[in-house]
């Protein structure tokens, strides 16, 4: 099969997806958690009855917290999260809530969240990845010392990794958005772990590529890219859908706390699959023969 | 093959020594202890999958002063040290709030159940006794009782009944602590031992006197107390039931044998019962045993929230001691007929013989105090390390006390915490303590104390939850399920697809999963949910390595090399990939790891760890494990059929091509 002749569209498909995922990173951005949005958290026990969800949520539409997040924790308890209350927000919804029926309403506590928390851990988390993309990038161009130009293996495989957790992150926001999928704790595990298996997949290809560019070092390399993507695709499939296996049987059959988690997973070995063979490879051949702005020239 | 079934023989053991590592619930080595009561595996899990205690803490600057963010940062450090110096396994501690925060979150995970901590005087009641009484009298079934160096005991109680907690449910409530103690003292007995003596044959005795000459003297007509005056005695306590007994042939001797003895929280009623039998006539001798002395419910976590909330008043007193020796002569000394012996002991620590006076240390002239080993006694040891004015007035004390022969009384929040002496003045603000029973845990303890006398800023606790795991019970147990069915769904595929190669991947990863878990209960790690995805992770990895390795050993069939050089050739060729990605994973996750400490939680340094030690596990079984199976195989009969050891799918492409 010839990809490399497709790479065009691959590419192009890809960089308008990281473009709409940025895009919607900011507007309307990720659904965060607790943990990472600054706001108020009030857990409230209703003694003497169940006012039911959507009364309460009746309550703090009429409060002026229509976005808030409001699930059931227990039978007559319920778990309110809203954006800052500050020193009176909290009072009102109190009073909404007690106009429902005529129960006991306790409040079995309540925790702020200070916007600094998040920013520390968004900042910390980019530092983080930062460096980690560094190292591997040194170490990807000494493991491809063999190979002429062994830096653009490292660009092209970190270029593969951007694109996977933009994608990602994309992937998320609309989940968000469409089933509620919150950014907490789980999903800076699941993100990491995609991570780890975009690196490594597209080493497992590029390593294709160093070994038939030593074999045959005088086939246009295109050429020695296309057999490497073929001869490594069932291993690359293979992989995949036996991790995906894996996952989609958590996810069918396991446990609902983990669904965010695996949602993450889930699309982080489609996407990183996707991107070690019709990204990091098809760059790879077009700064090879274009020059870094590839897609300006015509193939 | 020599090699071969060397190779063999050594998977096969650590497989077997990994199977026996995770079966068994418990292994202690000396003082080596691995393994988790009712944990799967024993494996130690992290507050997300086990659930734990959920702490708030506000911050209470001292009369209204403004606090900055270092100061917080400051008391969030001190906190963590405690928590961690506290042995609770990877607790969350993080600042709440913003510019500057105002709140401390600390998450302690595990500790499912009470601990209730009790002392019976005389220590003559057996661990398996106390464990029956709660089984089967109080109806907790998950009762495990340890007895601790002091001679206390330790009881661990899961699943209490929610009615005989307090509404933290971290606590029991008052009622139920009544009924069990009463319980308890139905259960097991005090035995009281005591003899009157007739007054006028102590005052006859006088040194002049020979022995002979007293045994001789006619008995006086004391009355001793009767049989049924004790009795009385007795009965004014309400006990459940009190046998008294009077020695055969020795008049005003006694021995009771007494039920349902009440234990008020601070002395037992022993006391009264001695006071009371006091009142009948002249009691010399009174010995009790298997009366409680202590009743703590709590344990780690409570312990733990005790030393972390502690506002620590830390007090340094000078305990002036009694008189060694008689300082005025009409006055029989040591007084109360303390033998001279133990009045070297009571001088300094019974309260009634000691007065004690403030010093000029001040609490916040502590810098330091750290546990550590005293070089020259190989002992436990506290260090102590005073600022200047601390240290001058340290010296100051401690001269005194040498000269005199005094103790330095440390106390927090009132509570005695040491009372050293000092044998010369200690000068330049650095000392240490040391103690006949202290051990390493002690020596921790009275650190952790003394050092939270220095911390800049009160702590409120203003909300305290249990959390249940993240996950759940259920959902933990039908994602573990799920898992599997993924796992062999994915075992299945390997099988039927890769045939021979994939049989051995399945052998390979079976031996991975293994030695894995053994590691992680050996070092231990602590299983978190980001562990778990690591754990995922590597075993992809693993999964990886496998099919590489197949895929590479079913070119070089396919070009025509003997099964033997074609698996040699195919592991060759394959290894340069797995080595690559798994490396770039390795250094991925230990930047991550060090990195970790920057966040607030623990997650990624639990996500890094567990995939490291995952990662360079799943290479050494892709690469050995699965090296030597396939090899194995080869050289059996098996190995004749070369088919078997390529997919079924280029099977058929190669007989359709022949």
């Amino acid at each position: 099969m010839d990809f490399i002749g497709k790479r065009i569209y691959f590419l192009t498909v890809s960089m308008v997806l990281s473009v709409i995922a940025v895009v919607i990173l900011f507007v309307p951005g990720l659904n965060l958690g607790i943990d990472f949005a600054s706001g108020t958290s009030i857990t409230y026990k209703f003694e003497g009855g169940d006012p039911g969800l959507s009364s309460i949520r009746n309550a703090l539409e009429k409060s002026g917290h229509g976005n808030a997040v409001i699930q059931k924790s227990g039978t007559d308890e319920y778990f309110v999260r809203t954006t800052d209350l500050g020193d009176t927000g909290k009072d009102v919804i109190d009073e909404k809530l007690r106009e429902i029926q005529d129960v006991k309403l306790i409040t079995l506590a309540t925790t702020s969240v200070g916007k600094s928390v998040a920013d520390d851990t968004v900042k910390n988390a980019v530092i983080a990845v930062s460096v980690a993309v560094l190292f591997v990038m040194l170490y990807i161009m000494y493991a491809f010392r063999s190979v002429p130009e062994s830096y653009k293996y490292a660009v092209a495989a970190i270029l593969a990794l951007v694109h996977d957790i933009v994608i990602v992150l994309g992937i998320f926001t609309i989940l968000g958005i469409v089933v509620g999928s919150e950014v907490n704790s789980i999903f800076i595990v699941g993100i990491l772990t995609t991570i780890g298996y975009s690196v490594n997949d597209t080493i497992v290809i590029f390593d294709r590529v160093r070994e038939n560019v030593s074999l045959a070092p005088n086939r246009a390399f295109r050429a020695n890219v296309n057999i490497s993507i073929n001869e490594s695709i069932t291993r690359s499939l293979g992989t995949s859908v036996t991790t995906l296996t894996v996952i989609l049987a958590i996810l069918l059959f396991g446990g609902v706390s983990l669904r965010d988690f695996l949602y993450v997973l889930l699309s982080g070995v489609i996407v990183g699959t996707y991107s070690s063979i019709f990204i990091a490879a098809q760059i790879l051949v077009a700064w090879d023969s274009r020059g870094i702005f590839f897609w300006r020239r015509k193939i | 093959m020599f090699r071969n079934s060397k190779g063999i023989f050594l998977i096969i053991i650590l497989v077997i020594v990994g199977l026996g590592i995770i079966l068994t619930p418990k292994i202690t080595i000396g003082s080596f202890e691995r393994g988790e009561k009712n944990s799967p595996l024993g494996l130690k899990l992290g507050l997300d999958l086990e659930g734990g205690t959920h702490l708030v803490y506000k911050f209470m600057p001292q009369e209204d002063q403004s606090f900055t963010s270092e100061d917080v940062e400051g008391v969030r450090k001190i906190v963590e040290k405690r928590v961690n110096e506290f042995g609770v396994s990877e607790p969350n501690v993080q600042l709440l709030g913003s510019n500057p925060p105002d709140r401390l979150l600390v998450q302690l995970p595990g500790q499912k159940g009470l601990n209730l901590t009790l002392s019976f005087n005389g220590n003559t009641v057996q661990t398996s006794t106390i464990e029956n009484f709660f089984r089967d009298k109080i109806g907790i079934s998950s009762t495990t009782v340890s007895q601790n160096e002091d001679t206390s005991y330790t009881v661990n109680l899961e699943d209490v009944d929610e009615d005989l907690l307090t509404g933290d449910t971290t606590s029991i409530n008052p009622e139920t602590i009544q009924l069990w103690q009463k319980q308890l003292s139905e259960k097991f007995p005090v035995v009281i031992h005591f003899s009157y003596i007739n007054p006028d044959l102590i005052e006859d005795k006088s040194p002049s006197e020979t022995e002979s000459k007293s045994n001789d003297a006619e008995p006086t007509d004391y009355k001793f107390p009767t049989i049924d005056e004790v009795k009385h005695v007795f009965d004014s306590f309400e006990l459940e039931k009190a046998e008294i007994e009077m020695l055969q042939g020795a008049e005003g001797t006694f021995s009771a044998v007494i039920y349902g003895l009440r234990y008020d929280g601070q002395i037992s009623q022993v006391q009264d019962i001695k006071q009371s039998l006091r009142e009948l006539g002249n009691l010399q001798f009174f010995f009790h045993e298997g009366d409680i002395t202590q009743w703590t419910v709590g344990g780690g976590i409570q312990e733990a929230k005790r030393l972390i909330g502690s506002t620590a008043m830390l007090e340094f007193k000078y305990r002036e001691c009694g008189d060694l020796n008689n300082v005025d002569p009409d006055i029989p000394w040591p007084p109360d007929g303390i033998p001279q012996a133990a009045w070297e002991f009571e001088r300094c620590n019974n309260p009634t013989y000691y007065n004690e006076t403030a010093t000029e240390i001040d609490a916040s002239d502590l810098v330091d105090a750290y546990p550590d080993i005293s070089q020259n006694l190989n002992k436990p040891i506290v260090q102590l390390v005073f600022n200047d004015g601390g240290g001058e007035a340290f010296y100051e004390v401690t001269d005194r006390i040498a000269r005199e022969d005094d103790r330095l009384a440390v106390y927090l929040d009132g509570d005695e915490l040491v009372a050293p002496y000092a044998s010369t003045g200690i000068a330049g603000g650095r000392a240490f303590i040391e103690g006949p029973g202290f051990t390493s845990d002690t020596t921790r303890t009275i650190a952790i104390q003394l050092r939270s006398g220095a911390l800049p800023l009160g702590l409120e606790l203003t909300q305290e939850r249990n959390v249940d795991a993240l996950l759940g019970e259920d959902s933990l147990r039908r994602s573990l399920v799920a898992g599997s069915i993924g796992m062999v769904i994915l075992l299945v595929f390997m099988v039927s697809y890769y045939r021979i190669p994939g049989v051995v991947s399945a052998l390979a990863l079976f031996s991975y999963a293994i030695i894995l878990l053994s590691i992680f209960k050996i070092l231990p790690v602590v299983l978190t949910l980001s562990g778990a995805a690591a754990v995922i992770l590597s075993l992809g990895f693993a999964v990886d390595a496998n099919v590489l390795i197949a895929e590479r050993t079913k070119e070089e069939l396919r070009a025509g090399r003997g099964l033997l050089a074609a698996i040699n050739t195919g592991f060759d060729r394959a290894w340069p990939s797995i080595r690559d990605g798994n490396l770039s994973t390795i250094i991925v996750a230990s930047v991550l790891f060090w990195f970790g400490d920057r966040f607030g939680t623990s997650i990624m340094q639990g996500f890094a760890l567990t995939l490291v030690i995952g990662v360079m596990l799943s290479m050494f079984t892709a690469f050995f494990a699965s090296r030597v199976f396939l090899r194995a195989i080869a050289s059996t009969p098996v190995g004749k059929k070369t088919g078997l050891f390529m997919p079924v799918s280029d099977e058929i492409e190669n007989s359709g091509r022949s």
